[in-house]
């Protein structure tokens, strides 16, 4: 037989070797496992949100969005030159610093 | 009980169900992945996962496909997400080997033994499965939920959601492809 015959032989052989396989079976205590795994991964839940909330995609998008809001209350607050300022009532200074000091006797008397 | 009646438990969250669903499918959906990932421990992380997603989304499944059907989609789903992940490892460890940072350096994996192999096979079987490696997830599938799971053609056409011809040229190409990979590997490794 020349080599490129065993070869083929080889070959052949390998394609076959799995014809008659017998299922692998899986380890003993598997729905332990499994249910082991379940209630750890429900425990989790917020260590997953946290997780979630700092990656660097959604933490740098979050922090887009603030500064976002942000400029845009700045900008749509702004107050508008066309409202009329609201008058001040000005009072006199008189009013603001009067020196009359009203008495009982002021009221009484109106008349000089 | 019957399959129907099972299925209809686990939607209502029975688990003893669920119990009787592990029992009678873990060994396929293990040897699905096994055949998959060629990992004892990978092949088991898988099957638990595959066990938790059936219990997770068991109210989708509508019966338009057989349950075994279902179920060897999500195994073989998972096995190879798992392979991408373990490629994409491999990569990113290689990048880092080249700055310099050596510390996570892939250990190498030993040759696969499938322990279901006849122990006179054993050996022919090692290069086949180091073969199927080399080849495409598809071709790989088709070929291992046959020759592996002793699915007929028409069933793996419905587990990979496709038709009879595609699986028959699937599993064909896959022969060539295997034949191609062996030879060069026995050319270079030829036993007395």
């Amino acid at each position: 037989m020349n080599k490129k015959e065993h070869i083929n032989k080889l070959v052949e052989e390998a394609l076959e070797s799995v014809d008659q396989v017998s299922r692998a079976e899986a380890k003993p205590f598997l729905l332990t496992r499994i249910n082991a795994r379940m209630n750890k991964e429900t425990e989790s839940v917020w260590e997953k949100a946290g997780w979630f909330i700092g990656r660097p995609a959604v933490a740098f998008s979050g922090l887009c969005m603030i500064i976002l809001i942000n400029l845009a209350v700045l900008l749509f607050n702004q107050p508008s030159n066309t409202v009329t300022p609201t008058e001040q009532v000005a009072q006199s200074p008189t009013d603001e610093f009067s020196y009359s000091i009203a008495t009982i006797y002021d009221t009484e008397n109106t008349q000089p | 009980m019957d399959q129907q009646e099972l299925i209809v438990q686990l939607q209502q969250g029975d688990g003893s169900a669920f119990k009787k669903l592990v029992d009678e499918w873990q060994h396929m959906v293990y040897n699905t992945a096994l055949s998959i990932v060629q990992n004892e421990d990978d092949a088991d992380d898988i099957t638990q996962d595959v066990f938790i997603q059936v219990y997770q989304s068991v109210s989708s499944f509508k019966g338009e496909s057989k349950f075994s059907t279902w179920l060897y989609r999500i195994t073989v789903s998972k096995a190879l997400d798992h392979e991408k992940k373990k490629k994409r490892k491999k990569r990113f460890a290689f990048v880092q080997s080249l700055f310099g940072n050596e510390e996570d350096e892939p250990v190498l994996p030993a040759e696969f033994n499938h322990p279901g192999v006849q122990l006179e096979k054993k050996e022919r079987a090692a290069a086949l499965f180091n073969a199927l490696k080399q080849i495409p997830d598809q071709q790989r599938t088709a070929f291992t939920l046959h020759k592996l799971e002793g699915q007929s053609y028409q069933e793996v056409a419905e587990i990979m959601n496709t038709t009879l011809y595609a699986v028959e040229s699937l599993i064909a190409r896959a022969k060539t492809n295997l034949k191609k990979v062996l030879s060069s590997y026995y050319e270079k490794n030829i036993p007395e």
